[in-house]
């Protein structure tokens, strides 16, 4: 108990510092975390919008299939991104191992399937009517889809919001595919469980208290987004 | 002619919801389609609103055959709006709810100005230009839904049940502005409705849908019943097993049965004629209906009988009185 509390004291005097390190970590941590959510809302968004919109043979299963990647491990999409960019991987030439640019790629395959659920649930959320009403009025697909997209705003911004709250607590796709290489690819959560391998609790806790903070904050968003969704 | 409509149908898997062999509807005009819940009068403003895909047929719009292809019914709906039975509205403002068909249309921003705050007064909703369209009443949104609508100069205007979920006085309104848009914008109309009274009032033509089929006229009083016969040989009908009437069928069993109201007779007590088909009753309700009187008398099940104005005047009834009520077997359609 004693080595919880010393912690958490030295914890918060090293918050209260700006220590260099512990900036460092989290500038990293939320860089990373906020491409991969961008990138995957990029093409999550309108797949799922899609999905939802269209009717097309083998809809259900598709559905089926990402919900089951909802559920997707992240040492498994570490393992999987490591087999496509390590030196004897097809995409070896890239040298993008130990890069940001792989604990993006590795993340974006993780959070894709939630932003794409996310989306389809929350365009199957909209009344049927606003579809018939825009119609009636005059608008072509486009414009139709536009109203759709707006009616589901609050649905859409959930689904961005769940999956960066997954991205910057997840180790294994940043651990595997980064390297916690310090100033580099060192997050949050890598950094974390380096300093509990060495034994070394101050800085574990400092970062604990930072994540949760961070997810604190994100899961008020989301709870309010969802809010406004479902009203 | 706004529509012709030539041997319709639609099927959902195996039921036929609707199937009309023919249909006229000129322009200009206010058309009553009234018919039961489940008539199919939805389905046939979906079609003709271009919402909606027959499964066989042919349409012909102001002349012109109308291809159900998405690109040719994207043309199409800009000449004709439905307004739906429970209409929604945008998450929004009310101004850019009616701004949105004006806005899919390419109008200057200084004419949608000036046609929103034009059909909103028309609607009388003006006052309510800068309210979020989510806060209004279910009469209220009916109102802009119909702004919206009228925003987009259409040919046509197709309303479902336009009064079905609103109040008393938002009826009114809502009548009234039926009226105006066809008389001082030259609008065509047509809405369904179930009321018989309401399609009288509104409309210039009627049409009736039953069973998804146009009828000659809205049937009335539809009651189920078993035909039988009795101990003398005659063929009766037993409703709700407490009502026998005599009726002329070469039917037995399970029925449908309609009872034409005009041709129900009414008596005072003290004037009835005897016989079988007499049967005792209560008025329940009186309203005018053009001049005639429809009364709603209770016989063991309710029903619906429209007096003419001399009828009326020779057995004048009141509510709560004791009658007597003659069903003749010709009244009775068997179906």
């Amino acid at each position: 108990m004693d080595l919880l509390v010393d912690s958490f004291s030295s914890a918060l005097l090293l918050l209260k510092s700006f220590n260099a390190e512990v900036l460092a970590i989290v500038g990293v941590s939320l860089k990373v975390s906020s491409a991969s959510t961008v990138v995957a809302s990029v093409i999550g968004i309108p797949a799922g919008f899609w999905i939802a919109f269209e009717e097309f043979r083998g809809k259900r299963i598709t559905i089926t299939i990402l919900n089951t990647l909802l559920a997707l491990p992240t040492v498994v999409v570490g393992l999987f991104v490591y087999a496509f960019i390590t030196r004897r991987g097809i995409f070896g030439p890239l040298d993008l191992l130990y890069t940001k640019t792989a604990m993006v790629i590795g993340q974006v395959i993780l959070i894709l399937p939630i932003v794409a659920t996310f989306t389809i649930s929350a365009i199957n959320r909209i009344d049927e009517r606003y579809r018939k009403s825009a119609m009636t009025l005059g608008a072509n697909r486009v414009q139709t889809a536009v109203v759709i997209l707006r009616e589901a705003r609050f649905g859409i911004m959930s689904a961005v919001i769940a999956a960066f709250g997954r991205v910057i607590a997840e180790v294994g796709v940043s651990m595997m595919l980064g390297g916690n290489a310090k100033g580099f690819t060192r997050t949050m959560t890598t950094a974390m469980a380096l300093e509990y391998d060495k034994g070394e609790f101050v800085l574990a806790v400092a970062l604990g208290i930072i994540l949760l903070t961070i997810s604190f904050t994100v899961n008020l968003f989301l709870n309010y987004f969802q809010g406004r969704a479902r009203a | 002619m706004l529509f012709e409509v030539k041997d319709l149908t639609k099927v959902y898997g195996s039921r036929t919801v609707l199937d009309i062999p023919e249909l006229c509807i000129e322009k200009g005009k206010v058309y009553g389609l009234l018919g039961p819940n489940g008539s199919g009068k939805t389905t046939l403003l979906e079609i003709l609103g271009f919402l909606s895909r027959p499964t066989t047929g042919l349409i012909v719009y102001n002349a012109k055959k109308v291809h159900f292809l998405e690109v040719h019914l994207q043309e199409a709906r800009k000449e004709v709006v439905m307004v739906g039975q429970q209409p929604i509205l945008f998450t929004t403002s009310v101004y850019k709810n009616v701004e949105f068909g004006l806005k899919v249309r390419k109008v200057p921003r200084a004419r949608r100005e000036r046609v929103v705050h034009e059909v909103l007064d028309l609607v009388g909703m003006r006052d309510y230009v800068d309210a979020r369209a989510h806060k209004l009443s279910g009469g209220e949104t009916q109102r802009v839904a119909i702004a919206r609508a009228l925003a987009c100069s259409p040919q046509a205007i197709l309303f479902d049940e336009p009064t079905a979920n609103v109040d008393v006085e938002n009826q009114i309104i809502i009548e009234r502005i039926l009226k105006d848009i066809n008389s001082e914008k030259g609008i065509s109309v047509i809405f369904a409705t179930h009321d018989r009274i309401q399609a009288t009032r509104l409309s210039d033509r009627m049409l009736f849908l039953f069973q998804g089929k146009p009828a000659s006229s809205i049937y009335e009083n539809l009651f189920s019943g078993s035909v039988g016969t009795d101990e003398d040989g005659k063929t009766y009908c037993l409703i709700h097993d407490k009502l026998k009437l005599n009726v002329r069928t070469h039917k037995t069993g399970d029925v449908k049965i309609s009872i034409e109201p005009r041709m129900i007779k009414v008596f005072q007590l003290e004037d009835q004629p005897g016989g079988e088909q007499t049967l005792a009753g209560q008025v329940m309700q009186l309203t005018d209906e053009g001049g005639d009187v429809r009364a709603l008398i209770d016989i063991g099940i309710p029903i619906s009988v429209l007096l003419g104005r001399n009828a009326y005047k020779q057995t004048p009834i009141l509510t709560g009185q004791r009658v007597a009520v003659v069903c003749p077997p010709e009244s009775v359609e068997i179906m």
